[in-house]
């Protein structure tokens, strides 16, 4: 009882009101850009060459505030928003007009989600593995060698590492495609043709966080590892006569674990937020131009359907973690 | 037998990797009857949705450029306005209260209904009716009432006098499209009906898109000889044609560089880039400037007319006047652009129509400097300095006048910073010890010129070019890049912007209104309103004058349009509400190695343009290599 009255209703009450800070910050935000979603889309028809006749433009701008929902005071606008968003409803992107922001998402998403859920999963995976290993065996050569290529890697600017792969492997030496989530005229289907195809186009992106993000993890564990390393248990417990592996399995590696968890945790969060310069290098598809196209264009609804799901999955994230935390560390159940 | 388990595992990893290895993308496509091109605007937002006349829906998709088909087309390159679904030209009333469009009879829909006046009538009365479309508010407010006067003819009752009232229709990167009746009488809610698939008049038909948006393949259609294109033209080369999204510059030189995208536009450095690398790959001209100078638009910078004090005609001279164009033109664009005095740009029939009938004008024009000194500002050897500056360059131009004038232009101003200097000391400013200029209230002077983010963009170049020029002048200029750059300019918040100083010409005939009308008074707004004309807030009573008189004129009574547009090009001329540099300039590059013919500048059969409308009509004359 005193573990969900001091651990658990204090995450939960946290969980709702930074949903509800956040998602009232998503709101007003953009309301205080100097970006007019309606000149916007007006200044957009232009440079792009409508003519749109100067003399029937005044009710123009009163339709289009009217029909994105832009007419009433920025509280009723405010109050609306909330009804809708209980509902899953952000309303229609401004845009992209009169397409529903929530299928624009559901466009996006599939190529973001598959492509950040495997990177993340498997750079974690592997970054966690190599990393604790080159920590507690430190002192060996193919450790050491793993710490310099991590080190190489690590600082480089992860839009010139991509561009590098793609330069090597789309134009150097031609084994992959240059853009795109998949082939020209090729059509979705339930076929290994398609998924072969995804998973070529795929390729490369993918390749590009993993590479990087697998040398953050490793450099992170690898010291991680090596402090739990010198802590007095893990030499008692080798004074003790304990067998190698099981030191490193179930004292180093597991006690080194703990902040990794909560580390992936955030990172699966912080996927539908998109990975703009990865889909901007590989012209993938996905929700990161989404949500920077809709930050230059104003639209309103389409950054606030973005964002909210994000904070939303952040947010679940850090809270399933804090639920969960007590299964890996007993201390937190002792609290 | 771990040995072998181990074996079989990478065996079958290597099994599992080598299908997903693969260069080429086409899916099943002979890639040497398909032209594959880049979409100017993008990776498309809705990619199932071709509903054109409502929002946004990316129409250089292959939409505007290939599948649709346009009542006219402008064509910018020749200087034809070129009649696709329309037989020839409207016709309107002496009143202009009452317009006749002739339709061009034999042409029939993808879908192969054929094409009458019922489906103009319908589009023009949907769009009336239903608010939420773009063309509501333009149709309702001027249509009485349109009818059909046979099959192929159809009449416009006007609310108000509108003699241009026509070019809603007239295809200049967009337009007013015709609805095909057969399919959106059907539909419950036009506004929200996706219209998937597309189906127009022209000579190709949908074939498959990205439901991600980053390819749409069109097909040509089997009755090509149906569409307006293949009437005019004949029978498109390509089978199939592609539109590709790319999200950054580097991957389209790859892909141009490897043969995989045939026309692209791109950007200064970018041009260099491909044209240095590929050995297929040509530019819009064979040599220097390399670029499509024929554009119709004219760039520069504006003032904000309703702010001081760039309110006073006298400053904005002297800051046209501190700008040396040599070093402007070569910062900005290397040279390339070809340099305009007025506010249309030099380049199809505008210099024989209106920059060389106003030369002895432009030549005489003085400006009156204070304390009884004038200045003629008007510089006819500014292309040749530019010339010059291309030469030291290493460039090789062409010693052939005509080739010079096309590709510089005809004229500009005097770098003239004494005479800048004078005229703002007429108006009180003053200069510290320093050099550096202060206003006439003795504050220092500081300009913040306000462009979009895109540093490849020419409203970009212009505005860092500009400021440049009057640092060295003395001015505390700064550039203020921003996203929010076409809010701030519409509402009036700025000093300066790198902009359009005019509203862009049709590109073709001899009809300036649509350039001219953007002055009028009635669509300047106080700071802090939107305003629906030019952004540099100036309007005159004269212009307002001279476009009563060209309302009251057919558009197609070319001397009297003619007269008025120079009288209106003088007018503008003489209060400098922004200042013309030179044209737009395009960094375009087509890839020789499938497909040649290209309406080069040495065969401008066609605007060069993948993303503007004659696309199609370009389709025709493109030869497969055999490769």
């Amino acid at each position: 009882m005193a573990f969900v009255k001091r651990y658990l209703i204090p995450r939960l009450i946290s969980f709702v009101l930074v949903i509800f800070l956040g998602v009232t910050a998503v709101f007003f935000i953009p309301r205080f850009t100097p970006s007019d979603p309606v000149q916007r889309t007006i200044a957009q028809l232009q440079s792009q060459g409508s003519y749109l006749d100067p003399g029937s433009m005044d009710s123009m701008i009163e339709d289009l505030r009217e029909m994105y929902g832009l007419e009433g005071s920025m509280l009723q606008q405010y109050g609306a928003f909330w009804r809708r968003v209980f509902t899953g409803d952000f309303g229609v992107s401004f845009f992209q007009f009169p397409t529903p922001v929530i299928e624009l998402i559901r466009t996006s998403l599939p190529w973001t989600a598959g492509l950040l859920l495997w990177a993340t999963l498997l750079s974690w995976t592997l970054g966690n593995l190599i990393g604790g290993l080159a920590g507690y065996f430190s002192r060996n050569r193919w450790s050491r060698a793993l710490d310099t290529v991590a080190m190489i890697i690590r600082p480089m600017p992860y839009y010139i590492f991509a561009l590098m792969l793609l330069i090597l492997f789309a134009y150097v030496v031609r084994l992959f495609p240059i853009a795109g989530g998949t082939d020209i005229g090729r059509r979705a289907a339930l076929s290994w043709a398609f998924v072969s195809d995804v998973l070529r186009h795929a390729f490369l992106p993918a390749l590009s966080m993993v590479v990087l993000g697998t040398a953050i993890t490793f450099q992170t564990m690898k010291l991680i590892v090596q402090n739990v390393n010198a802590e007095d248990f893990v030499q008692y417990a080798k004074l003790g006569g304990v067998k190698e592996r099981r030191i490193v399995s179930r004292y180093v590696i597991r006690n080194a674990m703990l902040p990794q968890i909560t580390n992936l945790a955030l990172a699966l969060g912080q996927i539908l937020s998109g990975a703009l310069i990865t889909e901007i290098v590989f012209s993938y598809p996905g929700l990161g131009t989404l949500l920077f196209n809709a930050i230059v264009t104003g639209d309103y609804n389409l950054i606030m359907g973005i964002t909210a799901m994000s904070i939303l999955a952040i947010t679940t994230a850090i809270l399933v973690i804090d639920l969960v935390y007590p299964l890996f560390d007993p201390r937190v159940r002792l609290m | 037998m771990l040995r072998t388990w181990r074996i079989l595992a990478v065996l079958l990893a290597l099994a599992m990797f080598l299908p997903i290895i693969g260069f080429a993308q086409l899916a099943n496509l002979p890639r040497s009857e398909t032209l594959i091109l880049s979409m100017l605007t993008g990776r498309v937002g809705t990619p199932s949705n071709f509903n054109e006349w409502v929002g946004w829906k990316s129409r250089d998709r292959g939409m505007q450029n290939l599948a649709n088909e346009p009542l006219w087309s402008v064509d910018f390159a020749t200087g034809e306005i070129i009649n696709g679904l329309a037989a020839g030209d409207p016709v309107y009333d002496s009143n202009f209260f009452h317009v006749e469009i002739p339709l061009r009879e034999g042409v029939t829909w993808a879908d192969g209904a054929p094409f009458t006046a019922e489906d103009v009538v319908f589009t023009v009365e949907l769009l009336m009716n239903t608010p939420g479309f773009n063309n509501h508010a333009f149709f309702s407010e001027n249509v009485e009432l349109v009818y059909k006067i046979g099959d192929y003819r159809v009449g416009f009752d006007l609310k108000q006098a509108n003699s241009r009232f026509h070019t809603t229709f007239l295809d200049r990167w967009g337009c007013t499209w015709i609805m095909p009746k057969h399919i959106f009488e059907g539909v419950d809610d036009p506004i929200t009906f996706e219209f998937n698939p597309f189906v127009g008049c022209g000579p190709y038909k949908l074939h498959s898109y990205d439901p991600a948006g980053y390819w749409t393949l069109w097909e040509k259609r089997a009755d090509w000889a149906n569409s307006p294109t293949g009437i005019l033209y004949g029978e498109p080369g390509p089978t199939y044609i592609v539109f590709q999204a790319f999200a950054n510059e580097g991957a389209k030189i790859i892909a141009q560089l490897t043969h995989q995208l045939d026309a692209v536009d791109l950007s200064a450095e970018g041009l260099k880039a491909a044209l240095a690398q590929g050995d297929t790959v040509r530019a819009y001209q064979r040599g220097f400037p390399w670029v499509v100078n024929n554009d119709p638009a004219i760039t520069g910078f504006i003032f904000n007319n309703a702010k001081a004090p760039y309110d006073n005609v006298d400053v904005r001279w002297a800051l046209t006047l501190a700008i040396d164009i040599v070093e402007y033109a070569g910062q900005a664009v290397d040279g390339t652009g070809a340099l305009s005095p007025v506010h249309i740009p030099s380049l199809g029939s505008y210099p024989e129509n209106f920059i060389k009938p106003m030369e002895d004008w432009l030549k005489a024009f003085t400006l009156d400097l204070g304390g009884g000194e004038t200045f003629q500002p008007y510089d006819p050897d500014a292309p040749a300095r530019v010339v010059e500056y291309a030469r030291s360059r290493g460039y090789i131009v062409s010693d052939d006048p005509a080739a010079q004038e096309a590709a510089f232009g005809l004229g500009w101003f005097k770098y003239a910073p004494e005479a800048a200097a004078k005229l703002l000391e007429k108006n009180r400013f003053s200069q510290d010890a320093e050099g550096n200029w202060l206003l006439p209230d003795g504050t220092p002077w500081r300009i913040e010129v306000v462009s979009r983010s895109d540093t490849s963009h020419l409203e970009f170049k212009n505005a860092s070019a500009a400021v440049q020029q009057w640092k060295q002048f003395g001015i505390d200029a700064v550039h203020v890049p921003s996203d929010a750059a076409a809010t701030l300019t519409q509402n009036g918040d700025f000093d300066v912007a790198g902009n359009w100083p005019a509203q862009e010409p049709w590109g073709a005939g001899a009809d300036l209104y649509r350039t001219l009308d953007a002055w009028n008074s009635a669509y300047v707004r106080p700071i802090g309103e939107l305003t629906n004309g030019n952004h540099s807030r100036w309007s005159s009573p004269e212009m307002d004058a001279v476009l009563a008189d060209l309302r009251a004129t057919d558009p197609a009574a070319a001397a009297a349009t003619i007269a008025l547009g120079i009288e209106a090009l003088k007018i503008a001329f003489t209060e400098m509400p922004g200042t013309p540099t030179f044209g737009y300039i395009g960094f375009l590059t087509w890839d020789e190695y499938y497909w040649t013919n290209w309406p080069g500048s040495e065969n401008a059969y066609t605007q060069p343009y993948s993303h503007w409308g004659p696309l199609k009509y370009m389709t025709p004359f493109l030869q497969p290599t055999g490769n």
